[in-house]
């Protein structure tokens, strides 16, 4: 900043002054803004899409739902290898060498063969489930990944997993994820899981990680436009407006490198940063802090003030 | 009061062009934000009488 510039930060306004109400402007925009949302809430009420549950999920694709629940056996789901807060599986989001994902750490530890599977299988009232997660639990790890990674492809291979014939091959997978399904097409599951943390059904980490692995909820997501490359950030559902301005965030991961990058929520954390200090310190950069003399916007605002002081 | 309201639960209809993919609802929204804006740009300050001096 020149002397002269600051200079005129220092001196006294000499120029004309007028009384400007800044309460009567607050109580005008907190009526006219009240009185809009309400008249707008009362004639387009609000979004109302019930929460998914892991009973309609059962009921509405069994499939899915026993091939997810044997990835969970497998270890091969999304959740199984996230990494912080659930699980050290992966040091997933990270800035070069910066491990931020790893670095917040194990907080809510999750294991989602046992968590999502055999935890809530206690409560079936199968006969053949007892047997079954003992053999499972009898088995070295190595078998435990063999026979559901067998069942996993036995399903994809037969398009739908009521069409797989049994076989020894999947030792005893198919009982297990057969009863888990059975416990959701039943409504059971929801609360078990549910009520694995606290007493009170109130936290809904588990069956929220385990119905975000099966392709069901995620197929459901991708027909409201919700993913994040479809600009799911901007949209609502059904055809109510979104969040439009977060137009910027929701653009940079439609293009490349973010868009096929694994790490692309860190990485668009750090450009919007970058930006945002940009921001704060753009009386500072050169060129961009004399953009206002270049497009004199200011002057279209306050014409009347440069009008009448022939600036 | 839920009876009168207009119901918007149906699907959107996109406005698609390129990479770039908008609701029909978010994009009246952001067509209301510009007018207000021209609108904020083209209105006059309400002037007073009197200025201070």
């Amino acid at each position: 900043m020149s002397t002269k510039e600051r200079n005129v930060d220092l001196a006294k306004w000499s120029g004309p002054k007028r009384p400007y109400d800044l309460v009567k402007e607050f109580v005008i925009a907190l009526v006219v803004v009240t009185v809009l949302v309400g008249a707008l809430a009362a004639l387009f009420s609000s979004p109302d899409d019930r929460a998914i549950t892991l009973q309609q999920w059962g009921q509405n694709a069994p499939s899915d739902f026993v091939a997810t629940a044997t990835g969970e056996l497998a270890g091969s789901t999304i959740s199984a290898g996230y990494g912080a807060p659930y699980n050290t599986a992966a040091e997933g989001l990270n800035l070069g060498p910066l491990k931020i994902q790893k670095w917040a750490g194990v907080t809510i530890p999750v294991n989602p063969a046992e968590d999502f599977v055999l935890k809530p299988l206690k409560s079936s009232i199968d006969p053949a489930v007892p047997g079954a997660v003992a053999t499972w639990n009898g088995a070295s790890s190595d078998q435990q990944t063999k026979w559901a990674s067998d069942y996993a492809s036995a399903i994809e291979k037969a398009g739908d997993a009521a069409s797989v014939t049994a076989d020894a091959a999947y030792g005893p997978v198919p009982i297990l994820t057969n009863a888990l399904l059975h416990l959701a097409q039943e409504g059971s599951l929801d609360g078990l899981l549910t009520t694995q943390v606290t007493p009170l059904p109130s936290d809904f980490t588990m069956p929220m990680l385990f119905l975000a692995d099966g392709a069901y909820f995620d197929d459901l997501g991708a027909k409201q436009h919700l993913h994040g490359d479809q600009w799911g950030m901007m949209n609502e559902t059904g055809s109510y407006p979104g969040q439009s301005w977060l137009w910027m965030f929701s653009s940079l991961y439609q293009i490349e490198p973010f868009k096929s990058s694994e790490n692309a929520d860190a990485q668009i954390f750090f450009v919007l940063m970058l930006l945002n200090l940009g921001f704060i310190f753009m009386p500072k950069l050169p060129f961009i802090n004399r953009l206002p003399r270049l497009i004199p916007f200011h002057r279209l605002i306050w014409r009347k003030y440069y009008k009448e002081n022939n600036l | 009061m839920a009876l009168l309201a207009l119901s918007l639960n149906g699907p959107a209809k996109f406005f698609n062009w390129g990479f770039i993919s908008v609701s029909i609802p978010n994009l009246i929204m952001i067509g209301c934000i510009f007018v207000l804006f021209i609108l904020a740009l083209v209105i006059p300050f309400p002037t007073h009488k009197e200025d201070g001096k």
